[in-house]
């Protein structure tokens, strides 16, 4: 183990290494800072810079995108009030009115320290967890895997966007589009109409650039006839960078209550940086002596926002490496470009590739040490960054998006799929179908394929799935998600019923 | 006064039913493409060759998934007719298709630009199709001003040529180079 873990630091603290994660965590506080640019579409454009690079140089440079991402977008939360990401819309709520205050500097500092003790408690459970959860996990058979796979699914589709139904098709879309192609287990060609174009599949990564980045970007040029609340930024600010620091850590039980909520939130798939913000917001304001002050720039609100969704980061880990189940979309690229070079992510890569998997946890705290530095050094420049024009950035990153979905394969043919995934990314969202679901059942969609097929070799009978323990747990779990989520909607209806009715009436 | 507030009040829920009505028949829609298609895909993996060394052939899987789609896209579809029924019918939908239209009017655009520029790219190579892109792109974003074009063409130079250069010479990624210029 501790070969595995001085292999793993050797390789993060090489000087090319930590160059290109300074470098990477720059690009992920300007990308978040942006506002509707999100992390993912951060990493998503870090992707094939990476693919040149040594398997965990790659990871560590995204995961330093990553981490600085969900710094970011503090920035634009904190001093126009727009959250730079969606994973900061609690953010705005007393970052911005400190910042409206006069205390933009302290709003910004408050939330970089939540943001950097964020990560490393999360860090710390991950590195805790993730094993002991990867030696559970290498007993399980194909049952367990594929009613996993199902469970993440429905759990995700219960959780994101505004509707069960519409995160359920949007899941199954993506498991779809995993079958097209060339089949998991025979290499069967399926559903390619004899074209091309569809012969080798559709490539996942092409997939995430369409449905997340294309789609996003076609939003942002979407004119809804109103300018969005553009505040000055002030010229004079004073960060009192370590005088917040203590007032951070003068309320510990806020910042390990928001950061244990983060941890956990990431831990469940499809859960992200967005709920665990707005949820570590709410406990600490339910738990507040003064809940009545949490939205008129309460410290403790900017503090428990930022850790919440700071967390998330590590959390969102655990599965991946642990079971090799992706819990974000952000997880789901960081895999997947692990992926590009070989590697199978799952509970045997703690094992087989140790040093990898504690490389990673070791690029995860220098990662937030970098984030934490690079913000104290030079936030000043990055307030600069939220008046740079659409007109830029906009068609910048599609041309980017186009190298990144291009440099996968070397394929033009791939760029074709590039604006048609696209396209249907832009409806899909248009129509608020929720995306996550979507994507992760692209990259889900051959592993729960590969188990069901294994399962059934070893055993035709389909009631194995319901009577071995692990695996019936797991498919009641996924059923009650599914029943508490129409439950909790039909709830909101009938609250909403008499209201409607008594208009309606007058 | 109060008569006032309650005819705005029922002129606004007015205004949201018919407003919802319409969202519900752009998502039905989606639900009866998406379900005719799953419908046909389901069909198609039925027809694949089932295998002589498991009792799941490589047809089973996408015909399963194709299944639960349509299921799922017909139960979508019942509950949006629903809506539609409950929320007075559909008012308008020509006009607020329009107004949909016109709001992405720069977003269609910009795809049609993007769709053409990956379509000449095979011929015309990365450099030369970027500039354009980006050119086009930013002046249409932006609005044409002596300002806008100056500050275009610098940034679609630094982003097209640039970027091809950074990208081959430092992380040895080649970009198309163009059938009129393969040479």
């Amino acid at each position: 183990m501790l070969d595995a873990f001085l292999a793993g630091a050797h390789q993060v603290f090489a000087f090319d290494t930590l160059t290109y994660m300074l470098i990477g965590s720059v690009a992920g506080i300007i990308a978040a800072a942006i506002p509707g640019f999100t992390v993912t579409m951060a990493i998503i454009l870090t992707l094939p810079l990476t693919f040149a690079m040594e398997p965990l140089q790659g990871v560590s440079v995204m995961l330093s995108v990553y981490v600085g991402g969900y710094t970011g977008g503090l920035i634009s939360a904190a001093l126009l009030g727009i959250p730079g990401t969606p994973s900061s819309v609690a953010t705005t709520f007393d970052a911005f009115p400190m910042a409206r205050k006069g205390e933009p500097g302290r709003a910004l500092s408050l939330g970089i320290w939540a943001s950097f003790f964020g990560t490393v408690i999360s860090t710390i459970v991950l590195i805790v967890a993730a094993p002991p959860l990867a030696l559970i996990a290498v007993k399980l058979g194909p049952w367990e895997y594929f009613a996993l796979i199902v469970f993440a699914l429905t759990i995700v589709a219960s959780l994101v966007g505004n509707s069960l139904i519409r995160g359920l098709i949007a899941g199954v879309i993506g498991l779809g589009i995993a079958t097209i192609g060339p089949d998991p287990m025979m290499g069967k060609s399926r559903l390619t109409f004899d074209t091309d174009l569809l012969m080798p599949g559709l490539p996942f990564l092409v997939v995430l650039i369409g449905i997340f980045a294309i789609s996003q970007l076609l939003s942002e040029v979407e004119i809804h006839g109103k300018k969005t609340n553009q505040a000055l930024i002030p010229d004079v600010i004073d960060f009192k960078t370590w005088k917040v620091m203590r007032e951070v850590l003068m309320a510990p039980v806020n910042l390990f209550r928001s950061s244990m909520i983060g941890v956990l939130i990431g831990a469940l798939p499809g859960a992200g940086g967005s709920i665990a913000n707005l949820l570590a917001y709410d406990q600490a304001k339910r738990s507040s002596k003064n809940p009545e002050k949490f939205g008129e720039g309460c410290a403790d609100g900017v503090v428990a926002s930022e850790a919440g969704n700071s967390a998330t980061a590590g959390g969102g880990l655990i599965p991946m490496i642990a079971l090799g189940i992706p819990g974000s979309a952000v997880d789901a690229i960081l895999m997947a470009s692990l992926m590009v070079h070989g590697i199978s992510v799952g509970p045997r890569l703690i094992m087989d590739h140790a040093d990898l998997a504690y490389g990673m946890f070791i690029a995860m705290i220098v990662s937030s040490l970098m984030m934490l530095v690079v913000c104290v050094a030079s936030m000043r420049l990055f307030l600069r960054v939220t008046d740079i024009p659409k007109q830029f950035i906009v068609p910048t990153v599609i041309i980017c998006c186009v190298i990144g979905a291009f440099a996968l394969n070397n394929r033009v043919t791939d760029l074709y799929l590039l604006g048609i995934i696209g396209l249907v990314g832009y409806g899909l969202k248009s129509l608020d179908y929720p995306l996550a679901p979507l994507v992760l059942g692209v990259i889900l969609g051959p592993i729960a394929e590969t188990n069901l097929r294994r399962a059934l070799m070893s055993d035709p009978d389909w009631t194995t799935f319901f009577t071995r323990p692990i695996s019936a747990i797991l498919l009641a779990a996924a059923l009650l998600s599914v029943i508490f989520s129409v439950r909790s909607i039909l709830k909101m209806r009938k609250k909403n019923r008499p209201a409607t009715d008594e208009q309606d009436g007058d | 006064m109060t008569v006032k507030v309650t005819e705005a009040a029922a002129a606004d829920t007015g205004v949201s039913a018919a407003s919802r009505a319409r969202t519900e028949l752009a998502r039905l829609i989606s639900y009866i493409v998406f379900g005719g298609v799953s419908v046909v895909l389901s069909s198609m993996a039925a027809g694949l060759p089932t295998s002589r060394w498991e009792p799941l052939g490589a047809g089973t899987f996408p015909k399963l998934v194709f299944a639960l789609l349509a299921v799922l896209c017909l139960i979508a579809a019942v509950r949006s007719i629903i809506e539609i029924v409950r929320a007075g019918g559909l008012e308008g939908v020509g006009a607020a298709f329009t107004q949909w239209l016109y709001v992405r009017r720069v977003a269609i655009g910009l795809f049609v630009l993007f769709a053409v520029y990956l379509g000449v790219m095979p011929w015309t190579g990365f450099s030369l199709a970027s500039f354009v892109f980006l050119l086009i792109a930013q002046l249409m974003i932006a609005g044409v001003s002596r300002r806008t074009v100056i500050q275009s063409i610098i940034a679609a130079l630094i982003f097209s040529v640039g970027l091809n250069l950074l990208f081959a010479e430092v992380f040895n990624v080649f970009l198309p180079r163009g059938v009129l210029f393969a040479g």
